[in-house]
């Protein structure tokens, strides 16, 4: 059921939305129907991008692709956390660690060992527009304890336009959104994971 | 579908038009095919990835233009949307400039169906008039006034090359006087476009191969003398074979072609002193070998009303 509503809203609806009307370009997303399981990484600077990646998924396992979304800005009430559950398939995490037992790395982990895949924004928030801040170290604990989950680079390359931080009106802007190759870690120290990954989603910036 | 088909009277003008189209497709095609088997260069690739995408251009032309009035004024607006989604993709805009963007992509739907309605004055004064107005004040109520002449001159103006131009190939089809008496609008509108890119690709082969003394050398290196007078000159012929579909005489002939042909190089000329301004040799990559949908329809957008307010001035004199 959750899959056929996921199906309806980005496959058909935001896919064409974006495409038709917004003028979003998909690279290589179809390399992605090759791949199990998977952690996408991101720049951030707009709701927005949560929908661009999300229409670019393959519908047959986009039930299994879970958006990580902060509790604080999206958990406010239950209607919220109801839409953010069913019609963005998004995972709430809390970013403040009041709760020591609840680390919001186990819960990702978590989903991750139930085969999940997630859809990760290593800036941590939007951040100023068009320009890249530095990565948090959750991606960091998540790849060295899952070395086998292929990791895969997204550039949204002017994306943010279409719906600026603290603006509410959708307007079509030409932009693109472009997958990259599983990344490939050299070594497994915290610092040298954070910054491959920054470097390959800079590397796709410059493709274009 | 039935009702959809039911409007479709491809008059025998039409059908030669069609006809030629698809000649002159397959020529290039099977020209450029050849000559990359005889001599691969760069330049054929180019040229054949062109010719593989006029193909997609001319078949949703034809289907639109043809199949049902209302079809061709959705694609007409949709043409507009593209246009001017292109330019304020390049624009480095204020931020503050948002909410008016949205009130010139509401121009479009307000301008086709004026079109539609044929509401002639209300349609040739809504953007010069109207727009002109009530766009700076909105921005005026954004209320941010540094560099606000800048959006001031440009979302008007954005507004006359995207929306203005192309939206009189609607009102072609729409407007009473110009499908009575033996007149088709139909016909007129596949005339003025078939005229127009003839005058793009006749402008630029002559440029190719005879191209030496630069026309605009600060503007594009790519517009030549030899280009503009063997396209205004080749382009004056076309028109007068081509006279079929219109109900004009000879000379009155002769006259619109070149002067459709020297609008077609302004508005070429005036689009690339835009993209050399913004830094780009192309608006976007839309269609492949063409650059942006603007790169394409530049020319039409200066040759569509000066085209149908001199047939206007005609039909009406006689």
């Amino acid at each position: 059921m959750k899959k056929i509503i996921l199906i309806i809203i980005y496959t058909f609806f935001w896919r064409n939305f974006l495409r038709i009307f917004i003028g979003l370009k998909y690279f290589n997303n179809k390399s992605l129907k090759n791949i199990k399981q998977f952690i996408l990484v991101a720049n951030h600077n707009s709701h927005m991008d949560t929908m661009a990646i999300m229409s670019a998924i393959p519908s047959r396992f986009i039930h299994r692709v879970h958006p990580i979304a902060a509790r604080d800005f999206f958990g406010h009430n239950l209607i919220q956390k109801f839409l953010m559950r069913y019609l963005v398939n998004a995972t709430l995490i809390r970013r403040d660690r009041e709760d020591p037992n609840r680390d919001p790395i186990n819960d990702m982990n978590k989903m991750l060992q139930k085969q999940r895949s997630l859809i990760l924004f290593p800036e941590g928030s939007r951040g100023i527009p068009g320009i890249m801040s530095n990565f948090k170290t959750g991606l960091g604990y998540l790849v060295q304890k899952n070395p086998s989950i292929d990791v895969i680079p997204v550039y949204l390359d002017d994306v943010y336009k279409t719906l600026p931080k603290g603006k509410k009106l959708i307007l079509p802007y030409n932009c693109s959104i472009t997958f990259g190759k599983p990344i490939d870690f050299k070594s497994y120290e915290m610092e040298d994971i954070l910054e491959t990954a920054e470097k390959e989603i800079l590397k796709l910036k410059n493709r274009n | 579908m039935n009702k959809i088909f039911n409007s479709v009277d491809l008059i025998a003008e039409i059908q030669w038009v069609i006809a030629i189209i698809l000649i002159i497709l397959v020529f290039a095609t099977v020209l450029f095919w050849l000559w990359n088997k005889l001599s691969p260069s760069k330049l054929v690739d180019e040229m054949q990835l062109r010719t593989r995408s006029w193909w997609v251009m001319c078949f949703i032309f034809l289907f639109a233009s043809l199949i049902n009035p209302v079809v061709t004024y959705i694609a007409l607006g949709f043409l507009s949307f593209l246009t001017l989604r292109e330019i304020y993709s390049l624009l480095n805009l204020r931020e503050m400039d948002r909410s008016v963007l949205f009130f010139c992509y509401l121009c479009i739907p307000i301008q086709y169906f004026l079109a539609y309605k044929g509401y002639y004055t209300l349609f040739l004064i809504f953007i010069p008039v109207f727009m002109f107005i009530i766009i700076p004040f909105l921005l005026v109520l954004a209320g941010e006034t540094k560099d606000i002449i800048k959006s001031m001159c440009i979302l008007p103006t954005s507004l006359m090359l995207g929306v203005f131009g192309i939206s009189h190939l609607a009102l072609l089809i729409s407007y009473p006087e110009m499908n009575t008496n033996g007149v088709s609008g139909k016909a007129l509108l596949l005339f003025l476009i078939f005229i127009t890119e003839a005058n793009d690709i006749m402008q630029f082969v002559w440029g190719k191969i005879f191209g030496k003394h630069k026309i605009l050398p600060n503007v594009s290196p790519n517009k030549t003398w030899e280009g503009f007078i063997g396209g205004v000159i080749s382009t004056t012929i076309i028109g007068y074979f081509m006279g079929f579909l219109t109900p004009l005489t000879p000379v009155q002939l002769i006259l619109i072609s070149s002067s459709i042909a020297i609008l077609g190089f302004m508005g070429d000329s005036i689009l690339s002193a835009v993209k050399r301004d913004f830094g780009v040799k192309d608006m976007s990559n839309a269609i492949p070998g063409h650059g942006g949908v603007l790169d394409r329809v530049d020319s039409l957008s200066t040759t569509a009303s000066p085209f149908f307010h001199i047939i206007y001035f005609i039909i009406i004199m006689s």
